[in-house]
């Protein structure tokens, strides 16, 4: 190589570097320490959203600046792990799935004593006893929502409360020449809504350490109560109770198809109640997916807001900011008139956020308060028990596959190989 | 009034040239540099990654040899994921360059209509993935533009599941893909038709060839350099391919039309296993490579005998 080419190479060596080495994390200048927060936008957590939360959060706790981090997608976790495979973990981190970091050492708890002071289920998405999100608020994953107005033509008086009135319902209302149930079953999660309800209410509903026992290897997906539990979701498909085409919705879609009219029923996340139109407020109403034995089972997963990195540089500084955002009452406030979430502050009342929620939303925020049988949703869960590696994913595609075969015994044989291959190495 | 014109000082030739070579060894450099750092850098970290057990969560990563590389062969959904790949690659590579070989016939006129219709029949190449992948999912799904029209023409009684049935899925996938692909074929094989000699067409006229005889004399033996190309390119294209299906269907119903790529991402952030990630995608790039070098070999063979 000759001196000239080499000094060209050379250079363009260290300019390439110097480019590459412009992704850097935080630190901090001019006496401010300077946190990256990785936030996500959807139709509620506007832009605007995050910019005033955050200038609010800021006013509490001086001092402290703040470089956002917009994830691409809702998908923050996927994300977030790219951030951390090129050396940006962001040092806050919003509504991420902390069972996914913890054993990486990436995530700092909150200190008990403040979240004890603060929460109504202070443990309610702790992992191994430790909060590395303030429990903020709740959903119930999934909640039935119905059209009244459906449901009175067809001459249902009443909700379902056993898998034999859902099926029942079902039938009376295709007699009624109504479609029953709306699903958006292109989008993998939305699909498996019928499945997460049936083994919830059936499985999890009798042995709630079901999950932790999965770990254990003492259970399993193959084993009779999960394939019956599974087989109702068949049962709906071959029964048509779902639109025609399911699979084929997007979720988006299922949203307005359902607010539309086109179905009777919208088996969807408490987070639905966010997308209740105004003038169907006293049209919708809310049941529980029906458990075999009419026992009443919540499917319950309790969020929350952000994470704090194990690299930040200022820890106490990033849980400063963190709790003062995670205790303002008007970021609450979105998340309950948007996004459907309960609020899980303790001694503040709805009336405290200033909020306005439709009937629907009154009647599913009395499953959360109200002493029944909660169980985490399997699937949604972010505490202990939710499930490792990629089992979310294969779940909810094993919904999806239920519309395409009868081998219900086979595809839940299969999640328990994806379950396997998920715990290996860890 | 004498005019002194004085011309600039002539630089010896061999300066010229000498300056001349640096400036391109400069150029060539810079590309070589920016060839190593984005290209043969990540190749041989991909390669070291994949003989280990990284996980995009851990700093720190073992040695595990060939492990990766063995599990590979008791991967299930991997295979599901390969052969769906291997499959695509090898519809759409066929219909792309039908498609563009007999829209670059058909446009192969000078006068400006068919200067436009040329620039519409590129489109397709030039908007990006996710923009085709979301205009087909608003034309493919449940309540989209083609099952509409379809039943206000009553061609079917029922809106069909382009997106929700696992075939049908897989053959829309292709469609899609096939339909971006196929204006990159019809601009390289508008090129290649353009650099045919006319006096070949008249001569071949004049000795009684009719249009078919013409095309299969004349026009596929001189587009067999063209031919090669596209092939080439539009194997390697689909089998990378992630953007399109991504936004399309997500890989699914139920991972029916999960690529090969998507695979590795799915492995890499949502299972963790960065190590296996990358051995897929070392095998990934050697299946790929094979593939390109066998085509070409045989496509060059061809254009020689033909």
């Amino acid at each position: 190589m000759s001196k000239r080419l080499f000094t060209v190479v050379a250079t363009a060596t260290v300019t390439a570097a110097a480019l590459l080495s412009g992704c850097s994390s935080s630190a901090s200048a001019g006496g401010k320490t300077t946190l990256t927060y990785m936030t996500f936008e959807t139709p509620d957590l506007t832009a605007a959203f995050w910019k005033s939360s955050i200038a609010a959060a800021q006013a509490t706790v001086p001092g402290i600046s703040i470089k956002q981090v917009v994830a691409p997608s809702t998908d923050r976790d996927t994300y977030a792990k790219q951030l951390e495979a090129s050396g940006q973990f962001p040092d806050l981190l919003e509504s991420i799935t902390p069972s996914l970091y913890t054993s990486a050492n990436l995530l700092t708890a909150y200190p008990q004593s403040w979240i004890n002071a603060n929460f109504l289920l202070p443990q309610g998405n702790a992992i191994k006893g430790k909060v590395y999100i303030p429990p903020t608020n709740s959903q119930i994953i999934p909640m039935v929502f119905y059209n009244k107005a459906d449901f009175a033509k067809a001459g249902i008086t009443s909700t379902p409360a056993t898998w034999a009135e859902f099926e029942a319902d079902c039938a009376q209302l295709k007699a009624a020449g109504l479609t029953p149930i709306e699903l958006g079953g292109k989008d993998s999660f939305a699909a498996a809504m019928p499945l997460t309800g049936a083994i919830s209410a059936n499985v999890l509903g009798k042995n709630p350490q079901w999950l932790q026992q999965r770990y254990a290897g003492s259970v399993h997906f193959a084993d009779s109560d999960v394939v019956s539990a599974a087989q109702e979701m068949r049962t709906l498909v071959t029964n048509n109770d779902f639109e025609q085409g399911a699979l084929n919705v997007s979720y988006a879609d299922s949203i307005t198809n359902f607010n539309d009219g086109k179905a009777a029923m919208y088996p969807m996340g408490s987070w639905y109640l966010g997308s209740v139109p105004k003038n169907e407020w006293n049209n919708i109403g809310v049941f529980l997916w029906p458990s075999d034995d009419g026992s009443q089972v919540v499917p319950f997963s309790v969020g929350g807001s952000m994470a704090v990195s194990s690299k930040a540089p200022d820890q106490s500084d990033a849980f400063k900011f963190a709790e003062a955002w995670s205790l303002n009452p008007s970021n609450l406030k979105t998340l309950i008139e948007g996004d459907g979430a309960f609020p899980m502050l303790k001694n503040k009342s709805l009336a405290d956020f200033d909020v306005t929620v439709s009937p629907v939303y009154t009647d599913s925020y009395s499953y959360v308060s109200g002493t029944n049988n909660k169980v985490s949703s399997i699937g949604w869960a972010t505490n202990d028990d939710s499930m490792p590696g990629s089992m979310n994913n294969d779940f909810y595609a094993a919904a999806q596959a239920l519309f395409n075969t009868n081998d219900v015994q086979g595809q839940m044989a299969k999640l328990d190989q994806d379950w396997t291959s998920a715990t290996q190495g860890q | 009034m004498t005019v002194t014109v004085t011309s600039p000082p002539r630089r010896a030739p061999w300066l010229r040239t000498l300056r001349y070579d640096a400036g391109l060894r400069a150029l060539a450099g810079l590309g070589l540099v920016l060839y190593a750092v984005f290209i043969v850098l990540p190749l041989f970290m991909s390669l070291h990654s994949s003989l280990t057990n990284a996980n995009p969560l851990y700093a720190s990563s073992k040695f595990v040899g060939l492990a990766n590389y063995r599990q590979m062969l008791h991967d299930d959904a991997l295979h599901s994921a390969v052969i769906y790949t291997l499959e695509l690659a090898f519809g759409v590579t066929i219909v792309a360059n039908v498609i563009g070989f007999a829209f670059a016939v058909l446009l192969n006129r000078t006068n400006l209509s068919y200067r436009v219709l040329r620039t519409l029949a590129f489109l397709p190449q030039v908007i990006s993935g996710v923009i085709t992948g979301f205009v087909w999912e608003t034309i493919l799904t449940e309540n989209g533009v083609l099952n509409t029209l379809l039943l206000h023409l009553h061609v079917i009684g029922q809106p069909i599941d382009w997106l929700g049935d696992p075939h049908l899925a897989q053959l829309s996938v292709g469609i899609v893909t096939a339909w971006v692909l196929s204006g990159f074929t019809t601009v390289v094989y508008l090129a290649a038709l353009q650099s045919i000699p006319q006096e070949l067409y008249d001569a071949a006229s004049i000795d009684g060839a009719g249009p078919s005889r013409r095309l299969r004399s004349i026009t596929v033996p001189m587009t067999a350099p063209a031919t090669t190309i596209c092939v080439t390119i539009c194997m390697i294209t689909v089998m990378k391919l992630y953007d399109i299906i991504t936004v399309l269907t997500g890989g699914g119903p139920a991972f029916a039309t999960q690529s090969a790529a998507q695979y590795i991402v799915q492995v890499a952030f949502t299972s963790d296993e960065f190590g296996y990630a990358s051995a897929i995608a070392i095998a990934l790039l050697a299946i790929s490579a094979a593939l390109a070098l066998s085509v070409t070999h045989v496509l060059r063979r061809r254009e020689v005998n033909l």
